[in-house]
């Protein structure tokens, strides 16, 4: 195999590595103190001396910074009944995510959003001066504030300003650094109220989206309602007729009474036709009436239903179909307007539940003891990262040795 | 004792002959596992894509999640599990299959691990590459990062090697473990990160799926493949420690496991 042939003359360069190997082994003429030799070793260069200027920096150089830490939950008013129990459970951490309700956490996500945003930074700017803020004359050369352009402020605040929800209990933690205690808590405090002007402005808006829906169909059914009871006003004025359908009832008790009376002298013609003599005047008077009440009734007929007729208006079939249509109207509107109204009722209650509120649990503190920087935790994680780092080197290297050796 | 310069100059001539000694293997490697056709190395792509693209068609019919296809979800996804599959599961068998080799000084044990764990990811960043370009021809979406996707599949390779690593000398000092570590490769498999995103999961399983190195590199493919569609959850540093300290542990043992095995 080609392999094997390329390896073969590796077998003599293990060679002058003998040899080298020899060399070590004599003792050294000169033989250096134990100190020399350890601050030689590569561990020693690479890990301890690194750890030990990270130690002096923390230890002797870094300027402390003191934490300011407020607390707040961001929850709906409707929900839970009081406000102030539902927060007292939340810091209690009994409140758990789903079931509890009172915490929303989309908007508690948004606030969280909004403090580590540019925007957040920006207004805090605007009251505070952020850039003299973070370079103060006690603070440290390597933890200043360096830059002054927004964006990298930005990412300054992102590492000083540190912002946590709790998904369990809903509870944000906001926690500030700064050189002086005074400091963060005036950042504090300044975040905390550009967060309850960002609440609020969310809260209106969402109550003024259903709100307004809302009262628009409420106007628009009242003005309906309106449109119905004008139109039937009209109508009446112009038909001179209150109620058509009482009309169309009055006329057909009237045609029912001419048919019956016609039915009546009908049966009398026919009753004094057994026994008079056809010339009898009673009978020409009895027919006479007949006659009169036919015309009568054909009369009453055209007059409410024959729409070709046209008589001034006279047309009571029409104006029976325009009434219907009027009064259907109406009642629809009625309708419209009655549950436009308890929809309305309702979105009342959901805008009075939609209503956001921030409470705060734990007010920005002003802090006494300087929490930050961690001196041991940060000296001892270099320590550590190192060490691992330098052992995995360790073995790389003396595995990439042994293929020469 | 040597000079700082003799010291680099054998490192850097110990180095030459590891590349040459791993490049060797790797052909070897390529040798015994596919055959000397070139049918083999088509297998080498064809693997990953064939099985990627069967998950992705039988997820096609339950789909579930409308704001990614199902086949760009699930199909991409199984190539970031391939390569922690292939790499873990091959652990085991890596020394006992090379142990001949071992006669000659020049190969060493890590040196068996980086070759095929090379091919590895050098095969599953090449299929990794073809789907993309074939989700681009078929859909017209490009991947919205490309770089996130090809870190993840660099960090998955070196989470997989560590494990590998650590695996290889355990099942070396105890006999039977290999099977324990091909259950474990599989009883991962729900909780990897292939199936989910961790913004699907309930806020108290999310906590517990951070805890697993997987999930936080597939999250990042996924950052890479549609990070604007979803709010992607990952730690490189937590990524990082693990890659860390189990090369550091892996690497140690196999030292040990190296005299143990009594070949000089």
């Amino acid at each position: 195999m080609t392999i094997s042939m390329k390896l073969s003359p590796l077998i003599t360069l293990s060679e002058p590595g003998a040899s080298r190997s020899g060399e070590a082994l004599e003792p050294s003429p000169p033989p250096r103190p134990w100190l020399w030799r350890t601050l030689r070793k590569p561990f020693f260069l690479l890990v301890i001396l690194p750890s030990l200027i990270a130690a002096f920096y923390f230890y002797g150089i870094a300027a402390p910074q003191y934490v300011s830490e407020a607390r707040f939950v961001v929850q709906s008013k409707g929900n839970d009944g009081g406000g102030p129990a539902a927060a007292l459970r939340a810091a209690a951490g009994m409140g758990l995510g789903g079931l509890g309700g009172a915490m929303s956490s989309g908007e508690a996500n948004s606030i969280r959003n909004f403090l580590s945003s540019l925007d957040a930074v920006v207004q805090a700017n605007e009251k505070l001066d952020l850039i003299e803020l973070w370079r103060r004359p006690e603070a440290d050369f390597l933890a200043r504030l360096w830059f002054t352009e927004p964006e990298r402020i930005a990412r300054f605040f992102k590492h000083m300003v540190n912002v946590t929800l709790d998904p369990m209990t809903g509870v944000t933690t906001l926690q500030v650094r700064s050189f002086r205690p005074e400091d963060s808590r005036e950042l504090a405090e300044t975040l905390l109220i550009s967060a309850e002007a960002l609440v609020n402005r969310l809260s209106e808006r969402a109550r003024g989206d259903t709100l307004r829906l809302a009262q628009q169909e409420v106007e628009v059914a009242e003005r309906r309602v309106q449109e119905s009871r004008a139109a039937l006003i009209r109508f009446r004025e112009q038909e001179k007729e209150l109620d058509s359908a009482g009309a169309v009832q009055a006329a057909l008790v009237l045609r029912g009474q001419l048919e019956g009376a016609l039915a009546q002298a009908r049966a009398e013609l026919t009753e004094r036709q057994q026994f008079m003599r056809p010339d009898n005047p009673a009978l020409q008077a009895t027919r006479n009436r007949i006659e009169a009440l036919e015309r009568q009734i054909s009369a009453e007929r055209s007059r409410h239903t024959d729409t070709t007729a046209n008589v001034g208006g006279a047309v009571l079939a029409r104006q029976l179909a325009s009434y219907e249509r009027l009064m259907l109207e109406r009642e629809f509107a009625d309708r419209q307007l009655a549950s436009a109204t308890a929809s309305l009722e309702m979105a009342r209650v959901e805008a009075q539940r939609q209503q956001l509120y921030l409470s705060r649990i734990v007010e920005p503190n002003l802090a006494v003891y300087p929490l930050y920087p961690r001196s041991f935790t940060n000296t001892a994680s270099i320590f550590l990262g190192l060490a691992i780092a330098y052992g995995i080197g360790w073995l790389l290297i003396t595995g990439m040795r042994e293929h020469a050796a | 004792m040597m000079g700082f310069r003799e010291e680099v100059a054998l490192t850097l001539r110990g180095a030459r002959m590891q590349r040459r000694v791993i490049g060797a293997l790797i052909i070897r490697e390529l040798h015994s596992r596919f055959g000397r056709h070139y049918f083999g190395y088509i297998w080498l792509f064809f693997e990953p894509l064939l099985l990627g693209s069967a998950i992705g068609f039988v997820h096609l019919l339950q789909d579930h999640s409308a704001r990614f296809g199902p086949f760009e979800f699930y199909a991409v996804g199984y190539i970031l599990y391939f390569i922690f599959r292939g790499v873990v599961n091959r652990a085991s068998a890596a020394i006992p299959s090379n142990m001949n080799l071992l006669y000659h000084r020049t190969v060493t044990l890590p040196d068996l691990f980086f070759a095929r764990h090379l091919i590895e990811a050098v095969s599953c960043i090449g299929v990794m590459l073809v789907l993309m370009f074939a989700l681009f021809v078929v859909n017209g979406e490009i991947v919205e990062d490309p770089t996130k996707i090809i870190l993840a599949l660099v960090g998955m390779t070196l989470l997989s090697q560590g494990l590998a690593l650590v695996a290889a000398a355990a099942t070396e000092a105890m006999e039977g473990l290999e099977r324990g570590v091909h259950a474990l490769t599989y009883l991962i498999l729900p909780a990897c990160g292939m199936f989910f995103l961790v913004e699907w999961l309930p806020d108290w399983l999310q906590e517990l799926a951070l805890w697993v190195p997987t999930v936080h590199l597939f999250e990042l493919m996924r950052d890479g493949q549609f990070g604007s569609r979803f709010m992607a959850h990952y730690d490189l540093g937590y990524v990082a420690a693990w890659i860390l300290l189990t090369h550091l542990l892996g690497l140690a043992a196999l030292r040990i496991t190296r005299r143990r095995l009594g070949l000089e």
